[in-house]
């Protein structure tokens, strides 16, 4: 097979207007798993990427004795982490281990509720209060009213019943609710989630709880309830912040609904603020919308330097995908006058590079023609004896000198 | 004897028989007649139409609801199937098969002798097609966003008044009784000096991923089509698809401006400047074809102080449409006779006699037949459509730049941003360039 061609044209001012999210202290996390009716072998190892990833966290997988074990065993030192993720659905912990995790929350330790994890230990009751919302387990009324968005009202409706229900794997949109918050600010509000499960009729006692984002739940996308279903949620207990995903399903092994962008990014985000409130992280450019799913086949967002070392090889057929990370980037700029010259010189590179693909210059051609300067002209001038890129060189001299 | 002249006689003879009056060997339009742009009441409007679509069918069919109003009798497009469609709409109701076709509007203005012409093309091309129009001296009926760059919109709105023809956009809204009672209320301080206002444009939807490059379809001139745009191979997204793409068209930021930002200044007195400043963010598709925001929200200052945010749907509280906040509440309206406000005692208030009373038109198309028949100006003349677009254009280009621009509504010029202005204009491929005027 023959081996894509890299545009090694990476320069040193580069680093220089990366976003900047490294930390030298990272927040030390608690990822614990063992038990699941899901794959938690695969999907622990997910999430410790996916948090790592960030910069921000330094993550370690814990894994509790398996299902019928000596439970007494399992004794995690909390006051180590800032951040406790719970990729866990199984038998109980000790009084011991409960109320040390209790102690933790209380003052203030954050917490990640991830999928499953909500269908653990219906009749602990703080426990069910750190969730806010659960499912399955017996959970019935006596765990609280279902809780969910009607149009846009909020209802809490206690009729009786068993809580918990997902109709077949699909992809759906997801509506932002509060789009302030820190964890959502700069999101889009609508977005397509990659195919995953809809959780639906979650009960609990939703205490200092606020919903994040729902989805609607009808026969096609889930087991048609028609309400908008709670799908990201934030709870406080105590001093503690707690960030509940009910995504990223991997029940028959990971795949969109765990590689999705926006899946990965709320987790990332959530976390974050579980830890201190805020969020740092820069929105990245391939937070999906309403126009599509984004997928990242190994859990990571492509950086500039990426998409440049493979604009060249550029296929609008096939993928999109660096242009938009280069679009975004010099949106992200606002105007800086060294970022974007950093940019061009790069551009430039690849417009005069004898490999790169007549699309690649073509694009690059266009943006140049806006946010380029006299440093490119020259090699502009050059394409335009370019046959094939004639039309567009010109386009791009015509904005870069109006005069001629 | 020629096509052309079967058609005049038949023109002639429809109207003769009105009339009883004319006799000239050859029909020409009634505007020809030694009469300016006054055409008498009795008289059909002779009538052409460049751009068969969708838009350009549903104009045609309103206009020809309009009972002896107008007689259409020549039209063009690029796509062969679409203008056959069309003549045989015009033949049909014509009674005879004489409407002539045309797959250049070169030729079609040249051949064409009309009072008026009803255009509606994908926007890349109105700069040089509704500037050919208005330089062919042919009332217009053309569809919004009028422009696809501020440079195409001042070009277009210079040689409109130039040759002084009668211009009518396609935003129809103002002929609904709703919009034009909320502009009145507002205009007229009902809800007191107006701060704020909020427009709601349709949130994005899913794209199509990128299609292959196909065969061009044997009835379509993709060349013709693509025009002044950068050439491209055909991928099959012509026909209404090309709103999703930015050589053609902003999107429904830029699509509906001409709608419900285009009410909003008519509300709030803006209808003749724009604002100073614009800032915002928009969301883009990572993949695909379709490359325009699927969400934007911008906000824009004026001169007076009031603001003006434009977002997707999704992210405003009322949702699609109009509201404007004053100091005393707010109105809201919006398409399906939506007409809403803080106080309802207000929607009940009468406009008194001293009061500004807004152009009043109840059938948008007929409002343009009376005004190519009166010499009066229609109810959305071209530079209050340019103001219109003009706003999302604005914010089209902060969003891009991800930067505040500041913008002289006077001048008609950004101020201070040499790569912002670049974006005043998208070059036009050659051969093509904007007629001069």
């Amino acid at each position: 097979m023959k081996k894509q061609f890299l545009f090694f044209i990476m320069a040193t001012a580069l680093l220089t207007f990366l976003p900047g999210c490294k930390k030298d202290t990272k927040y030390s996390t608690l990822i614990i798993t063992g038990q699941n009716n899901h794959k938690w072998k695969e999907s622990s190892v997910i999430l410790k990427q996916i948090l790592d990833e960030t910069g921000l966290f330094s993550s370690e997988i814990m894994i509790t004795p398996e299902k019928g074990g000596n439970m007494n065993k399992f004794n995690p030192n909390f006051s180590k982490y800032k951040l406790v993720v719970l990729d866990y659905n199984g038998d109980s912990w000790s009084d011991n281990t409960n109320a040390e995790f209790l102690k933790y929350v209380k003052d203030g330790g954050g917490v990640v509720i991830y999928h499953a994890a909500d269908n653990s230990f219906p009749e602990w009751k703080e426990y069910n209060e750190i969730i806010g919302l659960g499912g399955w387990g017996n959970r019935t009324e006596k765990n609280g009213p279902y809780i969910y968005l009607k149009g846009n009202d909020l209802v809490y409706d206690s009729t009786a019943g068993v809580a918990g229900s997902h109709g077949k794997k699909s992809e759906y949109i997801i509506t932002n609710r509060i789009v302030d918050h820190p964890i959502t600010k700069g999101l889009p509000v609508r977005w397509l989630h990659g195919s995953d499960e809809l959780y639906s009729q979650l009960r609990g006692p939703g205490k200092n709880m606020q919903i994040l984002a729902t989805a609607f739940s009808d026969s096609i996308v889930g087991v048609g309830t028609m309400r908008n279903e709670p799908l990201l949620m934030i709870i406080t207990y105590g001093k503690g912040r707690i960030f509940h995903t009910a995504m990223g399903d991997d029940y028959d092994g990971a795949g969109p609904a765990m590689q999705c962008a926006g899946f990965i990014t709320t987790l990332q985000r959530g976390a974050e603020w579980a830890v201190t409130g805020n969020v740092t992280q820069i929105v990245p450019f391939d937070f999906p919308s309403a126009a599509g799913v984004v997928l990242r086949p190994d859990y990571k967002e492509i950086t500039l330097e990426e998409a440049m070392a493979n604009i060249g090889n550029y296929d609008i057929g096939k993928s999109t995908k660096y242009l938009s990370c280069i679009q975004s980037h010099i949106r992200n700029l606002a105007g800086s006058e060294q970022g974007l010259r950093d940019i061009e010189k790069m551009m430039d590179k690849i417009l005069v590079h004898n490999k790169a693909t007549v699309a690649a210059k073509k694009l690059l051609l266009r943006e140049l023609s806006w946010m380029g300067s006299d440093y490119s002209i020259p090699a502009i001038k050059k394409l335009v004896s370019n046959a094939e890129l004639k039309d567009e060189a010109e386009y791009a001299l015509a904005r870069l000198q109006p005069t001629n | 004897m020629s096509p052309k002249t079967t058609r005049r006689d038949f023109v002639k003879r429809a109207a003769s028989a009105l009339t009883a009056v004319i006799t000239i060997p050859q029909i020409i339009p009634s505007s020809a007649l030694g009469m300016g742009k006054r055409i008498a009441p009795s008289d059909r409007i002779v009538m052409g139409a460049i751009g068969m679509g969708y838009q350009g069918t549903y104009n045609m069919r309103d206009f020809l609801k309009l009972k002896d109003a107008v007689q259409f009798v020549a039209v063009c497009d690029v796509d062969a199937n679409h203008l056959a469609k069309a003549k045989n709409t015009v033949d049909l109701a014509n009674k005879n098969n004489d409407c002539a076709t045309y797959g250049d509007y070169r030729e079609f203005f040249v051949k064409e002798k009309l009072d008026a012409v009803m255009l509606a093309i994908p926007d890349h091309w109105h700069g040089i097609i509704y500037t050919a129009a208005s330089n062919s001296k042919i009332n217009v009926y053309g569809e919004k966003p009028i422009c696809r760059t501020i440079h195409d919109g001042q070009a277009i709105v210079k040689s409109v008044k130039k040759n002084n023809i009668i211009w009518q956009t396609g935003s129809w809204q103002r002929s609904e009784p709703n919009f034009h009672r909320g502009a009145e209320l507002v205009i007229n301080g009902r809800i007191g000096k107006i701060k704020y206002i909020e427009v709601g444009l349709p949130d994005g939807n899913k794209g199509i991923g990128t299609p292959p490059i196909m065969q061009v379809p044997p009835e379509l001139n993709w060349d013709m089509w693509l025009g002044p745009a950068l050439k491209v191979p055909y991928r099959g997204v012509t026909h209404w698809d090309w709103r999703w793409i930015l050589d053609y068209s902003g999107g429904s930021m830029t699509d509906w401006a001409g709608h419900h930002i285009d009410i909003a200044n008519w509300g709030a007195g803006l209808e003749h400047t724009g604002p100073v400043e614009i800032k915002g963010t928009g969301v883009y598709p990572v993949e695909g074809i379709f490359n325009v925001p699927v969400e934007y929200d911008f906000l824009c200052r004026y001169a007076n102080g009031i603001e003006m945010r434009v977002a997707n749907e999704s992210r405003i509280p009322l949702g699609m449409g109009t509201t404007w906040y004053g100091e005393l509440g707010w109105v809201h309206v919006d398409r399906g006779n939506v007409i809403t406000a803080s106080n309802p005692k207000i929607l009940t208030e009468v406009i008194g006699e001293n009061e500004i009373h807004l152009y009043k038109s109840d059938n948008h198309w007929q409002n343009f037949v009376d005004s190519v028949r009166s010499g009066k100006p229609t109810i959305a003349p071209v530079e209050v459509a340019y103001r219109a677009i003009s706003v999302a254009l604005l914010g089209e280009i902060a969003i891009t730049t991800g930067q505040t621009i500041k913008w002289d509504p006077d001048k008609e010029e950004i101020i201070g941003n040499p790569r912002a202005s670049r974006m005043l204009s998208r070059p036009y491929r050659q051969p093509w360039s904007i007629p001069i005027v």
